[in-house]
């Protein structure tokens, strides 16, 4: 994973999100599940200096359910202290995230917020998602032959580009990833219109 | 009250003459000769005063802190301690509240002085009862009064004696009608303290030799507060940085204090002798001589009184450097928690969240004095700290214990289940649930009222920084800026019923 995250970075990606565990994900068997946690803590351990040195502003997405274990929930707040000051890439790690859920809250902050139904846009919706800075999706990588959105970033990925790759999470490689990179760039993206716009450009 | 051992009240005025006919070196040559007491007042406070001189000296903090222990093998102050004090718990509230008031005391303003002192009376005046052998204690006491100012004096003289720097007789002379005049401006008749110096040597001795005792507060503070003394604020939130800092200082202090105790006391209470203490000790008292060096506001005690009280996403003068500083530091903790092995596999997932903040709301708020049980000077010292932070006169001091004595009325009824006239952690995590009841909202009624100085029914910004040392946050005012009672007593209620963090409260009563 972790050199995955090197070649974004030298390729030059801003906004890598990472889709770690969802929401649903709760149903699995309870061994599977203490396993994934021990696993992601071993992870957020060993490469934490490494992300700080590089630059790199870690977020996590979600994260908020109280089954996930103190001690993990620890760890993840220790790294965003770490590195929130950074301002290399931002690495999104979709933790406990679920797409519909995120704008459910956006619903509920609207309505918190006293928006009359007849200001509520595009924009100011978007704005009141969690983690709004976060722009839209270019690319989603979704490996394991799976072809599915399996409920990831909702609304972020409107107008994403996307690759099914076959090749398993697990022996997913920096060089796959340059290729999924590289089968974006040759694609002619138009956002519902004629003109093509350079990959990566803002098109609100 | 079967044993209440008259020895203890008998008085140790000047004519009482202990079995000591040849004093400590430290004593002086008999020369009594000079009378104190007629000197007037304003020589003896104030800036040119001799205490003034020591109160920005870094040596202080040790004699303080020995001072502090010496007072606490009085067995009627061990008691009052051990019962009421919330030092273990608030060691750094203490500590500041002390040094404010000392600076009162020692203060060129005479009405600060006097009010000073009758605020100190006030709070002493409720400090009385009795102690687990049920023998009485009373901290207006004059006696034990006098053995808090003779602990002092002893220390401030011992300090600079035990840094290679003795003082001459006229200072230490001086230095003691200083300390003399600080008692009389508490009120205590004179008599207490020996007249002479020459006498006072004697004093000390005898109440070294024969009333002090190894007592359950003076080993709380050797090898209890020390060891695990709580973050102040301006660390909370980092603990490894704190706990890395106080494995290495915590015993040194404890060492060096038990050192510079008088060897008689020492032998009697049995008290460990570390090899090398003393040099240590003596090496501590001569490198804080030595930081005298340092730029004079690094070490004036007023920096470092309102640094301890800084919190820190408070406001004010440096809170801006303050707050990078600490966001340094907060991620130096975060890179030590993360690179530092797991300690053992304990995956608690947070299941019982309820109970268990219940409990952390136990320890942190309610429990103020650390004794793991809720009690009457648990309460009191809330309530205490509420009267120090707004300075509050009479009869507002007394509306506002009033209102904490019945809270605690309530609490007790509603949950001390097992009868033992104290609410357990247990008891509490039980309970905790339902537990607005009207005597608290009646507190958090009183504590509008008296918050509110000028008594126009709102906050205004400034009487919200005399209680919270801080600015209005951004949640508490309604669109005039003003905080209204009625969200006073919500943000009240539901901080000490609902135990909701709170960027207010929290540092008000949880912070060490």
């Amino acid at each position: 994973m972790i050199d995955v995250i090197e070649a974004a970075r030298s390729a030059g990606v801003e906004w890598l999100s990472l889709y770690a565990f969802s929401t649903e994900n709760w149903r699995r068997p309870g061994e599977e599940i203490d396993f994934l946690m021990r696993l992601v803590s071993r992870v957020v351990r060993k490469h934490a200096p490494l992300l700080y040195a590089r630059g790199i502003r870690c977020r996590f997405l979600g994260a908020e359910d109280p089954r996930i274990p103190v001690r993990l929930a620890q760890e993840f707040t220790d790294l965003m202290t770490l590195t929130e000051s950074n301002r290399g890439m931002t690495l999104t790690v979709a933790f406990d995230h679920g797409g519909r859920q995120d704008i459910v809250s956006a619903a509920r902050s609207l309505i918190r917020a006293g928006v009359s139904a007849d200001a509520v846009d595009q924009a100011r919706f978007a704005a009141h998602l969690p983690v709004p800075d976060t722009p839209d999706v270019d690319l989603v990588i979704r490996t394991s032959g799976e072809q599915r959105i399996s409920n990831f970033m909702l609304w972020q990925v409107a107008y994403a580009e996307w690759i099914f790759p076959s090749v398993l999470w697990p022996d997913f490689r920096a060089s796959h990833f340059l290729e999924c990179l590289h089968d974006y760039r040759s694609r002619d993206r138009r956002f519902g219109g004629v003109t093509p716009q350079a990959n990566g450009e803002p098109h609100r | 009250m079967k044993d209440t051992d008259s020895s203890r009240f008998t008085r140790t005025g000047p004519d009482a003459t202990g079995p000591y006919d040849d004093p400590e070196p430290t004593g002086p040559p008999g020369d009594p000769g000079r009378e104190a007491s007629g000197t007037p007042t304003e020589f003896l406070f104030g800036p040119g005063s001799q205490f003034h001189r020591f109160f920005n000296d870094p040596r202080w903090a040790l004699a303080v802190v020995r001072a502090t222990v010496l007072e606490a093998a009085h067995p009627q102050i061990g008691a009052a301690l051990a019962d009421n004090s919330s030092f273990v718990v608030h060691p750094w509230r203490r500590l500041s509240n002390t040094l404010v008031s000392l600076q009162r005391m020692f203060g060129a303003d005479e009405h600060t002085r006097q009010r000073e002192a009758a605020r100190l009376n006030r709070l002493h005046t409720r400090l009385s009862g009795t102690d687990a052998r049920n023998r009485p204690y009373d901290a207006m006491d004059p006696e034990v009064r006098a053995w808090v100012v003779a602990t002092l004096f002893e220390s401030s003289v011992t300090m600079c004696r035990l840094s290679g720097q003795p003082l001459d007789q006229i200072t230490m002379e001086r230095l003691y009608a200083e300390f003399q005049a600080f008692l009389a401006a508490l009120g205590d008749e004179a008599g207490h303290l020996p007249p002479t110096l020459h006498e006072f040597w004697k004093y000390y001795d005898r109440m070294v030799a024969e009333e002090l005792q190894n007592t359950e507060a003076l080993r709380i503070i050797l090898f209890k507060l020390f060891e695990h003394l709580p973050a102040p604020p301006l660390f909370a939130g980092l603990p490894t940085v704190w706990a890395t800092g106080r494995a290495l200082a915590g015993p040194v202090i404890g060492t060096i204090t038990v050192a510079s105790l008088p060897e008689v006391f020492r032998r009697r209470a049995g008290l460990p002798e570390v090899p090398g203490a003393q040099t240590l000790m003596q090496g501590a008292y001569v490198t804080a001589r030595l930081a005298r060096a340092l730029p004079d506001n690094w070490i004036r005690t007023e920096n470092f009184v309102s640094l301890l009280q800084l919190s820190p996403d408070g406001d004010g003068p440096c809170a801006e450097a303050l707050t990078t500083l600490r966001a340094r530091v907060k991620r130096a903790g975060a890179l030590i928690r993360l690179i530092t092995p797991v300690p053992a596999q304990q995956d608690g997932t947070g299941g019982t969240e309820n109970r268990r903040s219940a409990r952390v709301f136990f320890t942190e708020v309610l429990d103020q004095t650390g004794d793991g049980y809720l009690d009457w000077p648990d309460l009191a010292a809330m309530a205490r700290e509420l009267c120090s932070r707004l300075d509050l006169d009479e009869p507002e001091e007394t509306r506002l214990y009033d209102a904490f004595a019945a809270w605690w009325r309530e609490l007790q009824a509603a949950l001390d289940s097992d009868g033992d006239g104290r609410v357990s952690e247990e008891e509490y995590a039980a309970a905790a649930p339902s537990l607005a009841g009207p005597a608290l909202i009646r507190v958090a009624e009183v504590l509008f009222g008296v918050t509110d100085a000028d008594g126009d029914q709102f906050i205004d910004a400034e009487e919200y920084r005399v209680l919270f040392r801080r600015g209005f946050g951004r949640s508490v005012v309604d669109a005039e800026g003003r905080y209204s009672r009625s969200a006073f007593v919500r943000d009240f209620l539901s901080f000490m019923s609902g135990r909701q963090r709170s960027t207010s409260y929290d540092p008000l009563l949880a912070d060490a």
